[in-house]
């Protein structure tokens, strides 16, 4: 069996953010740029499949430009076998990676795809399902545990009143939450023999997708700054401050 | 304490400064009276908590006047026994100073109240997009004075120094009352003594520091962790000077494989490589593009070439990051229930295997029954030697053979240049043995700096001098 998981170039998850003064986005220029966390969750989980001798291959895919690249090198040295770029200079959205990924689908046949549950930059949380829905296949999302078994799946989901146990049939998409494991730290010399692993790119216009979409962004905007809070000397003050703001 | 007052300073002080806030509640003086060893009880009289530079200046007025002595305690993380009380004295504490007085984008200088936390300063800077960097394990809790009074070093004097290198001005109240103005945040000042320079790294024995000007930096470029398997003592050095030459080194830290074991142990962590290595390294660099990480790739591939790395693991992001520091910055944490005796002693770089050679055989030699624990900034030639209290030993007897070891421990120092305390300071621990240090000429002249700046000689008596 193949497994397929998906891999987004995002600003590492222990930057402050910046947004820029023109508001057409965020300042990513100079910044450490990461595998979206969960997507790396997903990879740990595709290689433990792996070497539990329950698949035979791990592809990492990346929808984006050539900067792409440099996560999808960091997905190999984990132990992904090989990877593709689906290259473009386009920002897509959600569904468009969904097709994307289908294509790529078709072409390898995998037994499995697993994908993060979201990925932290636009927070979107839709390809994995929108990815099952055009593969016409079941999806398992939000997983904290995955369990194979010949043709099946079954996966514990996190859900808003607890966890859920479903089984899945396979071929199926698996988009995966924070609690599943925990990421390997690469090994030196793997990042050298992932330099040898085979990365193809294939060009968006190849496939067929277009990177047209219904949705555009107007503006960037910092969260509103909280106000800047006072100490008090004592119990007496806090109650008469709370007491001047009409709260007590 | 011959000639102080003890008994009647609570009182005499309550006269003096009726505005001071001034607690004698036994869980205050036990909590106040001590920093992080535990070989001393705390027995102060009572903790003093001024709120301004003006109640500082009523307080040591007092004191001096009285002959009460005062030991000055900041966030109390210190490892030498600096801010304990013992002996009836009062403790300052600046709890209650930690007011950010200015920032000044032009200058990149932040000026605060001695009771301001590290972490917060490097909170602050990184807010105006700035940076502080001295960092050290105990950052979240040790506050700006202490610093200052003890030129607080931690993981990134590599490549920014130590505390003395980020401080632009202090203001102080000696033991005469006045209050000093030191250098006023100037980038250049050639006009004499430079009095600031004093007080860092004074430990509290000329004044209290109550503001400092610190300098903020350039946040730093993205950067990437590397930790490494080294085969022995000789390598570590030839790694040094390997990843030194290719990287923009940030941190170079060692640590044995038995301080491994007891920071996975006491922090429940993975193995972080497959290969078990007698020596471990953590090194930082400066990984802004794809180009410094092949060169780290690179730098390693020939140290595995040449036998003297065995393995070794990198960080994919900030997390990571974190996660590999912890393996380093948690074993002083992982090991404090021994209690372990400490000693931080420091010799110039290229004396680094040499010693910790001659220190292997020694510690055979007069202590084969403990077990000594070691780690330390290798950039700096500043090693951290742990000796673990064995579980059924007295703390008595095991302070009196620690002491034992650190006389030879400190004569081997001595003898090959090397300094008994790179960054804990004298404090009370290692005041026996300040002449392994400073020769009878040098100490002559300390104490009569001291006798300049504290003629009562009421600040910290019987730390340092």
């Amino acid at each position: 069996m193949k497994i397929l998981v998906g891999i987004k170039r995002v600003v590492d998850y222990n930057v402050r953010v910046r947004v820029l003064p023109d508001g057409s986005g965020v300042d990513t220029d100079g910044v450490k740029m990461s595998v979206n966390p969960f997507d790396e969750i997903a990879l740990e989980e595709a290689l433990r499949i792996k070497e539990a001798g329950k698949a035979e291959e791990v592809i990492v895919v990346s929808v984006g430009g050539d900067e792409c690249q440099q996560q999808l090198r960091t997905g190999l040295a984990m132990g992904a076998d090989r990877a593709i770029q689906v290259k473009t200079g386009e920002s897509l959205q959600p569904l468009s990676v969904a097709r994307a990924f289908l294509k790529i689908i078709e072409r390898e046949q995998p037994g499995l795809v697993i994908l993060g549950k979201q990925a932290i930059d636009d927070d979107n949380s839709q390809t994995g399902q929108m990815l099952a829905a055009l593969w016409d296949r079941p999806q398992a999302t939000f997983a904290s545990k995955l369990t194979l078994s010949d043709g099946s799946a079954t996966v514990v989901r996190e859900v808003d009143i607890g966890l859920e146990t479903i089984e899945i049939d396979l071929p199926a998409v698996v988009t995966v939450d924070l609690r599943l494991n925990e990421p390997r730290f690469v090994k030196l010399p793997d990042i050298m023999k992932a330099k040898r692993k085979p990365l193809d790119v294939v060009p968006l216009e190849d496939l067929d997708v277009g990177a047209d979409s219904n949705l555009s962004v107007t503006k960037f905007a910092p969260p509103a700054q909280r106000a800047k809070g006072i100490m008090v000397e004592d119990a007496a003050q806090l109650v008469q401050e709370l007491k001047n703001r009409g709260l007590v | 304490m011959v000639n102080f007052k003890t008994s009647g300073a609570t009182d005499a002080l309550r006269r003096a400064c009726p505005e001071l806030r001034l607690v004698t509640e036994a869980g205050v003086l036990a909590s106040h009276g001590r920093d992080w060893t535990r070989f001393r009880e705390p027995a102060p009289c009572a903790v003093a908590f001024p709120k301004s530079v003006q109640q500082v200046c009523e307080l040591v007025a007092c004191a001096s006047a009285e002959r009460i002595p005062l030991v000055p305690s900041g966030g109390r993380t210190g490892l030498s026994g600096g801010a304990v009380a013992a002996h009836g004295e009062v403790v300052v504490s600046f709890d209650r100073m930690r007011r950010v007085l200015d920032f000044d984008p032009i200058d990149r200088t932040v000026t605060v109240e001695a009771g301001v936390v590290t972490a917060a300063v490097q909170e602050l800077a990184r807010t105006r997009n700035l940076y502080y960097p001295v960092s050290f394990a105990s950052e979240g809790s040790s506050q700006i004075g202490g610093n200052v009074a003890t030129n607080a070093g931690g993981i990134r004097v590599l490549r920014y120094g130590l505390t003395r290198e980020q401080v632009a001005g202090l203001k102080v109240v000696t033991g005469r009352g006045e209050v000093l103005e030191c250098n006023r945040g100037l980038v250049k000042n050639a006009s004499g003594y430079d009095l600031r320079h004093l007080f860092i790294g004074s430990e509290g024995t000329l004044g209290l520091v109550v503001e400092a000007t610190l300098r903020l930096t350039d946040p730093p470029l993205p950067s990437k962790v590397m930790l490494l398997g080294v085969g022995g003592m000789d390598a570590l050095m030839n790694v040094f000077d390997t990843l030194r030459a290719d990287l923009a080194l940030t941190a170079f830290e060692f640590f044995t494989d038995r301080a491994l074991h007891y920071v996975r142990a006491g922090l429940g962590l993975p193995k972080p490589l497959d290969t078990a290595c007698p020596l471990y390294v953590i090194a930082e660099f400066d990984c802004p593009t794809g180009a410094e990480e092949d060169r780290a790739m690179a730098s390693f591939e020939r140290c595995v070439q040449q036998n003297w790395l065995l393995d070794g693991v990198i960080s994919q992001n900030d997390r990571q990051v974190a996660e590999l520091w912890r393996y380093r910055e948690g074993i002083s944490e992982s090991i404090s229930h021994f209690p372990p005796y400490k000693n931080d002693l420091s010799v110039t770089i290229s004396r680094v295997p040499e010693f910790l050679q001659r220190m292997d055989e020694l510690v055979d030699e007069i202590c084969p029954d403990f077990e000594v624990v070691w780690y330390g900034h290798i950039g700096d030639g500043n090693l951290h030697m742990n000796i673990l209290k064995p579980g059924a030993m007295e703390l008595s007897e095991f302070e009196s053979r620690s002491h034992e070891i650190s006389e030879k421990t400190y004569a081997l120092t001595q003898s090959i240049g090397g300094s008994i305390s790179a960054e804990h300071g004298i404090g009370l621990l290692k005041r026996p043995w300040l002449n392994r240090a400073h020769s009878a000429a040098e100490i002559e002249m300390m104490q009569g700096i001291k006798n300049v700046f504290d003629p009562a000689g009421i600040f910290n008596p019987g730390k340092l001098l």
